[in-house]
């Protein structure tokens, strides 16, 4: 074990230092739409200078990057103040779920424009009687001709309102058991028979989105790690969600604590004790979560995708960011509830955390059952 | 002994459950959200005197006293509602424990009939129904003192809480010349009532659906994670309910015993009414994140109201100070 930096990844992060002096991400605009758009062409400068896909292998456009050097770029970004890329599903979640999975023919097609933001992706999962329980999930795909032809309604869809492609599973086999009968596609967006509707959260925007999919079309081509499998492949993207999501995420939790530690500073508010204190334990949280967060790459590295720790991970980082969040609302003073401001954002948005990407309570069955080996409760 | 509401104060908790069952409801409270106070349902609670609940008969009130405040903020709590009513009987609690006689003849009856509009809080600080009110009321909570302010000085503040008016007033004004301490105390036991009564909500919400929603081919309910989150939500409300009762009762009946109580009350309540109604939302999972699912009202309005007059951490080191040994 050795946590120091080797030449070339000093030399590593003095490039990208300098790249990122050069092309500064600016300041967050107003609005869901300037936001997105501005995400959008900030993935594309990040593309363009070849930093789209650090971790990707170099065979399919990424930088191949070691993971050390991944974690580098992840807190460089952070650093920098950067957005999450606008495609940040289809980087973190489709492309590796592909690269496990996807066919010659199909990584050539798809993994070049999700890293140029070319093609935005989104996750087709949840559905409004399927949440936790995603195998329950009802949405009908049935063969046609050299084709599918897919009914059902999904929800939650966060992002779905920009995507071209749909990380979509559906119910190919009625008859088996529910984890046997899914297949994973990539339903394309634009079609007619896939309507989007936007759903307010409580922050009062409509990041998400419900799915109304009527007869949608998706030929077999489409069919992502085979018919009947959905459900492995569905694991694996759901386990690049908590662990290389929750990898991104601690680096915008380092941000924000930092940033609350100054506005404490200057507001002599740090002088007292029991912010001091509360400050303090979510310093040693953060850290832990970022020094874990490394260790999951490391897994990564060594298994080829994350394993259920990542669950660790994405839980540590919920109960982490939404302390954060309330603690601003003690130590800000108004400001922090005051709508639109971004501490009353943060605070609202940080509910979801728990819920997003499996809630609290899945994970902590994930990780009795699945890392300490415990009997399920049911 | 005896640490259960009377019949006439069960009476008013039962008739404010069901008058505000039907004129607040949760399509009511997102008009208001959108338009402002609910003035129709104000009128309707000044008509009932309710306002007045706990002034003095003398100044037009009904003369009852903190605990019949506390069931009716909890009941107000509990439906979200829209109205300046907990401004308006904080500035009257002000006005007629620290105001002088002259003071309370110009404002109390007014206060009390709800011709007027009050609010009090702290300088600089979300003042929740400040902007509206015609008494404005800032208190200095280290000193303990009291001032009515120029209500036209009152800067409105648009907050995450759109269901009620919040603004900030400036320090200054016209003195109350008594002790403002019991005033704020009461209004720590007045505002941690309110808080109880939206835990209260959130774990009724929560115990509905949790029961309702199925997942795995079971109600989420079934799950112990799940019954141990609402199994937590009720140690906190009822833990609420408890200190604010018996802080409302040492307030007309042991005043001495008031500013502990007080402290006790709020620095429970705030954070019981900040994890039941977060836990609210977690019990309702995605939909629980959502606009139209209504539990992010009492989430929200639980912020502001765990944040005026100080939160937890503030009122727990009160009680420290409060107890040292001497
Ligand atoms: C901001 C946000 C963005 C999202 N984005 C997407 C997206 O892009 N794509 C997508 O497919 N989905 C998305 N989701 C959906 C998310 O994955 C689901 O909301 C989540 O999996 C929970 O499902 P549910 O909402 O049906 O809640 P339910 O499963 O109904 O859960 C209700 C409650 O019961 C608990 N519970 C359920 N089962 C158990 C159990 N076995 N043991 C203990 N407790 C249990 C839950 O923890 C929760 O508290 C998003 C959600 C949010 C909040």
């Amino acid at each position: 074990m050795d946590l120091s930096y080797t030449e070339r990844e000093r030399a590593f992060r003095d490039e990208l230092r300098e790249w990122l002096a050069a092309n500064p991400p600016g300041e967050r605009p107003q609005g869901e739409e300037a936001d997105y758009a501005w995400r959008r062409d900030w993935q594309r400068r990040l593309h363009e200078g070849g930093w789209a896909g650090v971790h990707w292998p170099v065979e399919y456009g990424g930088r191949g990057a070691s993971l050390m050097e991944t974690a580098i770029f992840f807190e460089e970004l952070g650093r920098a103040r950067a957005p999450l890329p606008a495609n940040v599903l289809g980087l973190l979640l489709g492309g590796p779920t592909l690269m496990v999975w996807g066919t010659e023919e199909q990584k050539d097609r798809y993994l070049p424009p999700i890293l140029s933001a070319q093609e935005i992706w989104c996750q087709g999962f949840s559905e409004p009687d399927a949440g936790s329980d995603l195998a329950a999930l009802k949405t009908r795909a049935r063969r046609d001709g050299d084709g599918w032809v897919v009914s059902g309604q999904k929800v939650w869809t966060s992002g779905a309102q920009f995507s071209k492609w749909c990380m979509l599973v559906a119910r190919t086999d009625p008859d088996v058991p529910k984890h046997k009968g899914l297949t994973y596609f990539l339903m394309d967006m634009e079609q007619e028979a896939v309507q989007v509707r936007p759903l307010v959260q409580i922050t009062g925007e409509a990041d998400f989105n419900e799915l109304f999919v009527e007869e949608a079309r998706i030929p077999d081509e489409n069919v992502i790690g085979g018919v009947g499998n959905g459900w492995k492949v569905a694991l694996t993207t759901l386990m690049n969600e908590r662990a290389g999501l929750g990898f991104f995420l601690q680096v915008r939790l380092r941000q924000l604590l930092d940033e609350l530690v100054e506005q404490a500073a200057a507001s002599g508010a740090l002088d007292d004790p029991r912010v001091a204190d509360r400050l303090g334990d979510l310093h040693v949280r953060t850290e832990i979560l970022r020094l874990t967060a490394y260790r999951g790459l490391s897994a990564i590295e060594q298994y080829g995708q994350p394993g259920p720790e990542g669950s660790l991970v994405k839980w540590l980082w919920s109960d982490t960011n939404q302390m954060l969040t309330q603690l601003a609302a003690d130590v800000v003073g108004p400001e922090a509830l005051t709508a639109g401001r971004p501490w009353a954002y943060e605070l609202l948005r940080a509910r979801g955390n728990s819920i997003e990407g499996g809630t609290t309570e899945i994970l902590k069955n994930i990780v009795a059952e699945r890392v300490l080996g415990l009997p399920r409760a049911r | 002994m005896r640490f259960t509401l009377t019949d006439d104060q069960r009476e008013i908790q039962r008739t404010a459950r069901d008058l505000l069952a039907n004129r607040s409801s949760f399509e009511k409270v997102r008009a208001a959200a959108e338009q402002g106070p609910d003035e129709a349902l104000w009128r309707e609670l000044c008509e009932l005197g309710w306002p007045g609940i706990a002034v003095a008969e003398a100044h037009g009130g009904q003369g009852l006293g903190a605990v019949e405040l506390a069931v009716l903020l909890e009941e107000l709590g509990y439906a979200c509602a829209a109205t300046p009513f907990l401004g308006t009987v904080l500035a009257a609690a002000a006005i007629e424990h620290a105001g002088s006689d002259a003071q309370r003849e110009r404002w109390l009856p007014g206060l009390a009939a709800g011709e007027l509009r009050g609010a009090l809080g702290a300088p600089g600080e979300l003042m929740p129904d400040a902007p509206g009110a015609n008494v404005v009321v800032v208190v200095d909570l280290a000193q303990r003192t009291a001032a009515v302010a120029d209500a036209d000085a009152v800067e409105p503040v648009q907050t995450i809480d759109p269901t009620r008016r919040y603004g900030r007033a400036p320090a200054g004004g016209e003195p109350l010349e008594g002790d403002a301490g019991p005033a704020i105390d009461r209004a720590l036991v007045a505002v941690s009532a309110e808080l109880v009564g939206l835990a209260q909500r959130a774990l009724d919400m929560s115990v509905e659906y949790v029961k309702e929603r199925k997942q795995f081919g079971v109600p989420v309910g079934t799950f112990q994670a799940v019954q141990h989150r609402a199994a937590q939500m009720l140690l906190d409300v009822e833990g609420g309910r408890s200190a604010a009762l018996y802080a409302a009762w040492t307030a007309d009946a042991d005043p001495q015993r008031l500013p502990l109580a007080a402290a006790m009350a709020k620095a429970w309540a705030s954070d019981a009414g900040r994890s039941a109604t977060a836990s609210a939302i977690q019990l309702h999972g995605g939909i629980g994140f959502t606009w139209e699912a209504d539990v992010h009202w009492l989430f929200k309005r639980a912020q502001l109201d765990s944040a005026f007059l100080g939160a937890g951490a503030a009122h727990r080191a009160r009680v420290t100070a409060l107890t040292r040994p001497t």
